[in-house]
């Protein structure tokens, strides 16, 4: 550190904080030189999902984390928070997840910092991209492969933002929803009716109703995917549900799933 | 040159007084604890000051552009790594200022063939008690100046280009009462303060103390042409997000008491 002003000036991209890691020797992710697929049994985080409603985004993920057929937690968080208005949510390997989820969150803030502006949407969507491609090499030998969702609040074009990625971190924005995750399939088929048949449109549903909706979709899931976890009210384990209005990210508290779920899941 | 005593002494004070002479008619920087957190304030042209550094930790910052540039990115790049690698609740402003700026600012003032950093710094650590509040003043030559600790603590750090004027300012704090002022009399205070330190950097050989007139007088002068800057720590703010750039209508009551309304 102690040249890291005297040293001649090279031109770079301003404001990248992986590279600033690097550059500082902390690798962020060292180069895969294995060969062969894993033959490991990795831990995995399933189902979450995403879709727009009245107030912008909300974003909600089971509980579970898996090892085979082994349940390994029961109180995994798979929708987390990376700044005001950004969420991100993983189904894969929570280890190379949450690291993801770090550098991310690390790289907004460091560029707000030095750049003196946020990042632009467009900017912050390639930027998982491009973490999700530096994973690729892992992710071919089926070592923490990870398939997130993203969320955010545009304020230049006022309105939520949803996108799905795939593997190679190729980025796809949707209009009305996204699954990811072992327990997709059910889900993504009750928002897909909901969104045509049901009595309004996800867009049109209040805040109550999307929870409602939210909670019911991943109940149906967990009820033929071993791999998602419902609600346990025993134990008060619920999903962990997040909106992404104009206000920014907030938590549907614990007392509110309670309270929705018992009324609307009599 | 450096292999004798005496020259090595002489090259050094050569460079301190070359230094100090482009460092002084820095507009002087004030930062203050207030009952809602930390208050930095400054007054000059367009150009920003004052800039946050972490989650928790701000910095003020007079002389060349081009060095401040340079110091505030180090400053950055430095906590966040720290704040990736380990958890943003180890990046603390007594390391960061002790361990990595002192000693490379240090390094780079005795390197007599290499350029030193023309600045000064004033960073502020938002407390996790209000009575944690640190500030931390930086010299180009890497001696340190912290606010103190116990009962010889002071709840403020001050910044100007020159000596006399940051010790007339330190003297102005200290006689006035600071403890958990409102953001409205904290924003008072820090402009005196920077009209104090105004004063003995316009006038080096003033031999009396202001008088409220003069000091406002320095302000009403200075706010017909520059803008008056000012920044928060707020405690309570969401996470990650302590700094706050103060705008107009925080600051109106102050520049209107000196500009008037326009």
């Amino acid at each position: 550190m102690n040249s890291a002003g005297r040293e001649p000036e090279r031109a770079r991209i301003a404001g990248d904080f992986v590279e600033a890691l690097s550059r500082n020797g902390v690798a962020y992710q060292p180069e895969f030189t294995g060969s062969g697929a894993s033959e490991i049994v990795q831990t995995q985080a399933t189902t979450i999902l995403a879709f727009k409603y009245e107030d912008g985004v909300m974003v909600a993920g089971d509980r579970r984390a898996t090892a085979g057929n082994v349940v390994v937690y029961e109180r995994a968080d798979k929708v987390l928070e990376i700044d005001r208005h950004s969420v991100m949510a993983i189904a894969g390997v929570p280890a190379t997840a949450w690291e993801m989820a770090r550098v991310l969150e690390h790289s907004f803030h460091f560029y707000r910092r030095t750049q003196m502006q946020e990042m632009s949407v467009d900017g912050k969507v390639r930027a998982l991209s491009k973490l999700l491609r530096d994973n690729f090499g892992f992710a071919m030998q089926g070592i923490g492969v990870v398939v997130p969702l993203f969320a955010t609040y545009d304020e230049l074009e006022p309105g939520g933002r949803l996108y799905f990625y795939d593997v190679m971190g190729a980025q796809f924005e949707v209009t009305d929803f996204a699954a990811s995750g072992s327990g997709s399939p059910a889900v993504r088929a009750i928002l897909h009716y909901e969104n045509h048949w049901g009595k309004k449109p996800l867009d049109g549903r209040s805040e109550k109703d999307a929870v409602s909706l939210a909670l019911r979709a991943l109940e149906t899931a967990a009820e033929s995917d071993t791999a998602t976890g419902g609600v346990d009210r025993r134990a008060h384990v619920y999903p962990v549900i997040k909106t992404i209005t104009k206000k920014g990210v907030e938590t549907i508290s614990e007392k509110t799933l309670a309270s929705i779920y018992e009324k609307g899941m009599p | 040159m450096t292999d004798e005593p005496y020259r090595y002494v002489e090259a050094m004070a050569n460079r301190r007084e070359y230094v100090e002479n482009q460092l002084a008619t820095g507009s002087p920087i004030v930062a203050l604890s207030y009952d809602g957190g930390v208050l930095f304030l400054t007054v000059g042209p367009e150009r920003q000051k004052v800039f946050e550094i972490y989650d928790r930790i701000a910095l003020g910052a007079l002389g060349h552009p081009g060095d401040i540039e340079r110091l505030r990115m180090i400053a950055i790049e430095v906590a966040s790594t720290e704040g990736f690698t380990r958890s943003p609740v180890d990046v603390s402003l007594r390391r960061l200022t002790s361990y990595s700026f002192s000693p490379m600012l240090k390094n780079a003032f005795e390197q007599v063939y290499g350029p030193p950093f023309l600045a000064r710094l004033l960073f502020a650590e938002l407390g996790r008690k209000h009575e944690l509040d640190l500030f931390v003043r930086l010299d180009f030559d890497g001696s340190l100046q912290t606010s103190g600790v116990g009962v010889a603590r002071e709840p403020f750090g001050v910044l100007a280009g020159t000596r006399r004027a940051m010790n007339e300012m330190h003297d102005f704090l200290k006689t006035k009462d600071l403890s958990s002022p409102k953001l409205s009399t904290a924003l008072d205070l820090a402009s005196q303060a920077w009209g104090v330190g105004t004063f003995y950097t316009r006038g080096q050989d003033h031999r009396e103390k202001p008088t409220d007139e003069s000091i406002a007088d320095v302000l009403k002068e200075a706010l017909k042409t520059n803008v008056l800057e000012a920044a928060v720590l707020e405690c309570g703010a969401p996470e990650h997000h302590a700094y706050r750039p103060l705008d107009s209508s925080d600051v109106e009551a102050v520049i209107v008491r000196y500009r008037g309304s326009d």
